[in-house]
């Protein structure tokens, strides 16, 4: 061998081995392949790298590098055909069947993945997100939103009080007034967060839970864009054949005001189409011009509209999910169904 | 509120549709229904039975014997009632028939009698709450004809829901206008049978008026605008006759008495609340609208309740005595009972802010109240009150003594509001002309008085004064009538806004990421909690064992690993994102700081057949804990030993977190045994907790280094260190006397016990050099190591094993 070029010798090797690891037809020949490149004694490749001492200081590190790769080709190769013949019952082989080494799985809480969707969507047509405190003042919860605490429409969301007029948020909509008390239009917000009720625990109502505010707020804005926004909204999430509906309704931060419900189109396993009942989602509608001159806003030059919904009814609706209070019990063998 | 199905039919000529079709429609002009019921549900079974015989029970005095024929021959029945008589109809469930509540008829012995079926009261049907004796049924019957039938119980009830803006839809009248205006455009009433023509004279005065020995008046004219009375002589009080309970079944009310009956069916009608006084219960045949007063006491309403009465709750007094809250319930005193003779019929407009106020300081709700907060139509009282007194007069008997005393104290006048039509289009985004605004708006009760310019003068009806007072509002009712979804719905261009998106909500994501990757799932947990975990209380707690709202999220998420532990779930690793509450001043809003906490308990990583899996450890937490706050203080935060007691939570090995400004925001460790309620077989419990900055900051722009281009050169430095001296005094040491050859410096092993002397570990490291231009010297990096060591020796007692 010393007569030819080493490095040409490795090269030859390295592709005399390869074909031979390829030709193998058993474990056994296999074996007899690597003995023979990579033994210890005879092997032709640990030949060479035995003879470096006795090579020149110049030849000696290039030849060192060559066979020092050849060799971790040839290992690399034999490593995988070996896989080739493992199996329960091949001799000497691994059995594949055995269980991985597993890693821990973690994930987000079904609410918060919802309002990522629901967020992701936003974002795409431009939204920001904004927030506000949770624990806030009558004026932002109320009066601000053209809501005089004597008017019955404050009952409706029966208000958790800390003291005097500061309260626990009953909507996110006091975000509405904490943003465009800092900024001038256009204003474009989402705002998730936490809010608070006077509402006993059960199936349907848990006495804090997320919402999502959504307010829109610049020159032009009509009634078509607020329809419009949101019907895009609801057939990015639901789907392309998804239907809205708005219905007249009262919320007194916004005139006209709307509820907003949705109608799916529900593939069946068969491919069949079914559509679903009306189900309600948000409640809607244009920036009453009162909440708009409470900001500072001129009411004549500026529109806009606002929106709020419950991300844990559309995750429990998504999910078929019966009593809300399961999102709050955080059994780990619940959580661990929605992934990471 | 509860509507009759015929009611609203007969109000509304030419409405054809079905009940369900007509919930459709309601739902599209903004008052959805929440369901369809009948009166008679459950009653299918019942027949019309006609008791041939009567006889006394032959073992028992109180009861009957009868035979019944309920169409499928005649059979025994035994009965309790004492008004069951041969000849009469009754209702009949035969043996098989389930009355309302479940309850199944079987044939049954009684006292030694077969009895095959029940005759029964209209208590049991839950028709009224008779109970003295079985429902009598007069008319001309079949056997065995449906009872619901016989009876036309065959209404649809629809129960309305009503926005809060609405008062005026609180009536059927209110809900037939909203059908009408796409109808015929035309609500009638129906006309009262047996009715006697009754035109009154009004005799106005303010703010008194008398007549006779009958006199009203106003004190408080601010609460109380006008109060219209009328005295009827001579009623005999009784059953209204059936097509009146009826009338008020389909309606969901309970039938009472005529007189009462007659009240309560013009508030369903008109959706204005009456009150019917005994005349000769109230001292001297008056009636005095005015405060309450100082030391008001209590006062006993017609429902039996002692309600404390404040001074400025508006009252209707007699010459003495209050003798109701005024607008929200009468008094047991002046009641109309069975004995009344003489009533005195009211029909009063009171200030909204003024009831809602009374009645949430009692903490009660009536038909009256819930209406009066809402606003009742102005312009329908003396309507309201000709047609219960037609219905008094038609169903009670009596005659009309006098005219009707109107104490008028303020006057209502109609407001005119001003609609631009350019303002219509600006909104809507649809351009309406003033011939179809005026079209859109009519058939609700508006009058378009003028136009010009393009801006219209619209007249607004009493019933809607309430809620219509601006441009947007009449907008607001074009674009309902006009109907929502006839506006387009295409999405046009849009500028983006000024508003930052918050960067706390991208460093919460991160954030959650992070940990999720981690292995630990996010838990949400709602902010209530027990005395002892919060620092601010809510007033009006639902739940009296969770009053405050907290201050550290880790309390209620060691609850969720405590509940998961009892369901037998072993490895639980939890994290919650959420917000903090501390008290500040008094009467200040409290300080809200976003926390991030974490708890973890069970093994490292799932369990593997290759050998055995250890548990998770101090090491564990810590490492998260650095992961944790390296995202959020973008690598400048630090975990550093606790030195005494950080948490009362942690056990002595403790960790604490300081910001980039060196202050503490928060701590983890391993928790201490008490604080966690685990089962025996449960682990060690790992948990964290600390504060988020509220405002992150934007992450430092990286600047790349270059990859080194000559080799290192790494040494092994085995130490004996002193237990009393930190490991991390060690290592800083080591990198401040390294020099800037110094790459980096690991520990990779601690070891005490044999070989290594009492009081000492020994603890080593890998240090690596590496020359940025040139390849390094053996003999430099040997100079190195002897300086480094000789500092370590000097300065921390370290000696060098080796």
């Amino acid at each position: 061998m010393t007569d030819q070029n080493p490095i040409e010798a490795l090269k030859a090797l390295e592709v005399l081995a390869l074909t031979a690891i390829a030709d193998a037809p058993d474990a056994d020949a296999l074996e007899d392949v690597r003995v023979s490149f990579l033994g210890r004694k005879e092997g032709r490749i640990s030949l060479i790298l035995r003879d470096l001492g006795s090579m020149s200081p110049e030849e000696r590190p290039a030849v060192g590098q060559e066979a020092n790769r050849v060799k971790g080709v040839v290992c690399v190769a034999l490593e995988a055909r070996d896989l080739d013949f493992a199996g329960p019952g091949a001799a000497g082989g691994l059995d594949l069947t055995l269980p991985a080494r597993g890693v821990w799985q973690g994930g987000l809480h079904p609410i918060t993945q919802a309002v990522d969707e629901i967020w992701g969507i936003f974002r795409d047509l431009g939204f920001t997100r904004a927030r506000g405190p949770e624990a806030d003042t009558e004026w932002y919860n109320f009066e601000a939103l053209n809501t005089p605490l004597d008017h019955p429409a404050a009952d409706e969301q029966d208000t958790l009080y800390l003291v005097d007029s500061v309260l626990l948020r009953s909507h996110t909509s006091p975000v509405q007034m904490r943003t465009m008390e800092k900024y001038q239009p256009p204003i474009r917000i989402l705002a998730p967060g936490w809010v608070y009720r006077r509402d006993t625990y059960d199936a349907t109502h848990t006495p804090a839970f997320m919402q999502i505010e959504g307010l829109v707020i610049d020159e032009g804005i009509t009634f078509v864009d607020f329809k419009a926004t949101l019907a895009e909204f609801a057939r990015r999430y639901w789907g392309p054949g998804t239907q809205t509906r708005f219905r007249p309704s009262f919320f007194p931060f916004t005139e006209p005001s709307a509820e907003v419900d949705v109608k799916r189109v529900i593939t069946r396993p068969d491919g069949s189409t079914e559509e679903t009942d009306w189900l309600e989602i948000m409640g809607a509608g244009m920036v009453d011009p009162a909440v708009l001159e409470n900001a500072g806003y001129d009411s004549e030059r500026y529109t806009g509209f606002a929106f709020g919904m419950g991300p844990a009814r559309i995750a429990k609706l998504k999910h078929g999910v019966d009593d809300l209070r399961t999102f709050f019990e955080n059994d780990v063998r619940f959580l661990a169904q929605f992934g990471s | 509120m509860k509507t009759s199905y015929r009611w609203l039919k007969d109000m509304v000529p030419g409405l054809v549709l079905p009940p369900k079709a007509l919930a459709e429609h309601l739902a599209l002009r903004g008052a959805p229904v929440e369901e369809i019921t009948s009166p008679a549900a459950g009653l299918g079974d019942l027949v019309v039975g006609r008791v041939v015989t009567a006889e006394r029970h032959p073992n028992a005095d109180r009861l009957s014997l009868c035979t019944v024929d309920g169409g499928a021959g005649v059979v025994s029945v035994v009965c309790g009632a004492p008004n069951v008589k041969a000849g009469s109809w009754f209702p009949f469930a035969p043996v098989g028939a389930v009355l309302p509540g479940d309850f199944k008829i079987k044939k049954a012995k009684i006292r030694g009698e077969v009895s095959e079926g029940m005759l029964c009261s209209s208590k049991e049907l839950g028709l009224g709450t008779e109970h003295d004796g079985i429902l009598e049924l007069f008319g001309d019957f079949v056997p065995g004809q449906s009872f619901v039938e016989a009876m036309g119980l065959s209404d649809a009830t629809l129960d309305v829901e009503i926005t809060a803006n609405r008062g005026d839809l609180l009536s059927h009248v209110g809900v037939a206008r909203e059908l009408a205006s796409e109808g015929e455009g035309r609500v009638v009433l129906a006309e009262i049978p047996g009715a006697i023509d009754f035109s009154p004279t009004f005799h106005r005065g303010t703010p008194e008026i008398s007549h006779g020995d009958v006199s009203i008046r106003i004190e408080d004219t601010d609460l109380c605008s006008r109060y219209l009375g009328v005295v009827i002589r001579g009623v005999k009080v009784g059953p209204s006759p059936e097509w009146l309970q009826e009338r008020l079944r389909g309606a969901g009310s309970r039938p009472i008495s005529n007189v009462v009956d007659a009240t309560n069916y013009i508030l369903l009608e008109l959706g204005q609340p009456l009150h019917a006084f005994d005349l000769n219960k109230l001292g001297g045949t008056s009636i005095v609208v005015r405060r309450a007063g100082a030391s008001p006491g209590t006062f006993a309403t017609l429902d039996g309740e002692k309600r404390k009465v404040a001074p400025d709750m508006l009252m209707i007094c007699d010459a003495e005595h209050p003798v109701a809250l005024a607008g929200v319930m009468g008094g047991l005193d002046s009641e109309v009972t069975n004995d009344t003779v003489d009533v005195l019929i009211e029909c009063a407009l009171f200030n909204p802010k003024s009831i809602r106020a009374t009645r949430r300081a009692l903490a009660m709700s009536t038909d009256a109240s819930y209406r009066f907060e809402r606003g009742v139509d102005p312009e329908s009282m003396e309507l309201a009150l000709q047609r219960a007194v037609a219905l008094i007069l038609a169903t009670a008997g009596g005659v009309v003594d006098g005219p009707v005393l109107d104490c008028h104290a303020v006057e209502f006048t109609a407001q005119t509001v001003s609609l631009r039509l350019s303002r219509i289009e600006r909104l809507l985004g649809v351009a309406f002309d003033a011939a179809q605004t005026t079209e859109l708006l009519t058939p609700l009760g508006f009058t378009v008085l003028s136009e010009e310019a393009g801006v219209l003068s619209v007249r607004v009806p009493g019933f809607r004064s309430y809620d219509v007072t601006r441009e947007v509002d009449l907008i607001e009712e074009v674009a309902r009538t006009y109907g929502y979804d006839r506006f387009p719905s295409d999405l046009g261009p849009f500028r983006p806004g000024t508003v930052p998106d918050h960067p706390l909500f991208q460093l919460e994501d991160d954030l959650r990421r992070a940990l999720a990757a981690r292995g630990l799932y996010e838990a949400q947990t709602p902010a209530f909690v027990p005395e002892g975990e919060g620092e601010v209380r809510v007033s009006n707690p639902l739940a009296t064992t969770e009053p405050f709202i907290r201050s550290a999220l880790l309390p209620s998420l060691v609850r969720r690993l405590e509940y998961n532990l009892a369901r037998g779930n072993r490895d639980v690793r939890l994290f919650e994102l959420g917000t903090s509450f501390r008290a500040m001043g008094k009467g200040e809003p409290p300080l809200e700081e976003p926390h991030v906490a974490a708890v973890m308990t069970g093994r490292r990583e799932p369990a593997h057949w290759s050998g055995p899996v250890q548990p998770l450890g101090l090491w564990d937490l810590k490492g998260l804990l650095e992961h944790a706050v390296r995202q959020t203080f973008k690598g400048r935060g630090v975990v550093a030993p606790a030195e005494g007691d950080v948490a009362p939570y942690l056990s002595g090995s403790a960790f604490v977190v300081l910001d980039p400004g060196g202050d503490p925001v928060g701590a983890g460790g391993l928790m201490s045994p008490g604080a966690v309620d685990a089962p025996v077989w449960a682990g060690d419990v790992l948990a964290f907790e600390f504060r988020l900055p509220p405002e992150p900051g934007p992450s430092p722009v990286v600047v790349h280094e270059p990859l080194p281009q000559y080799p290192a050169v790494e040494r092994d430095l085995a130490l004996l260190v002193s237990t009393t001296v930190a490991a991390q005094s060690v290592l800083d040491l080591i990198r401040s006397s390294s020099g800037d050859l110094l790459e980096r410096v690991d520990l990779f092993d601690v070891y005490e016990g044999e070989g290594v002397s009492e009081g000492r570990r020994s603890i080593a490291f890998r240090l690596r050099f590496r020359a940025p231009e040139r390849t390094l010297k053996d003999k430099e990096v040997d100079r190195t190591i002897t300086a480094v060591l000789g500092r370590l020796k000097e300065e921390l007692g370290v000696e060098h094993r080796g």
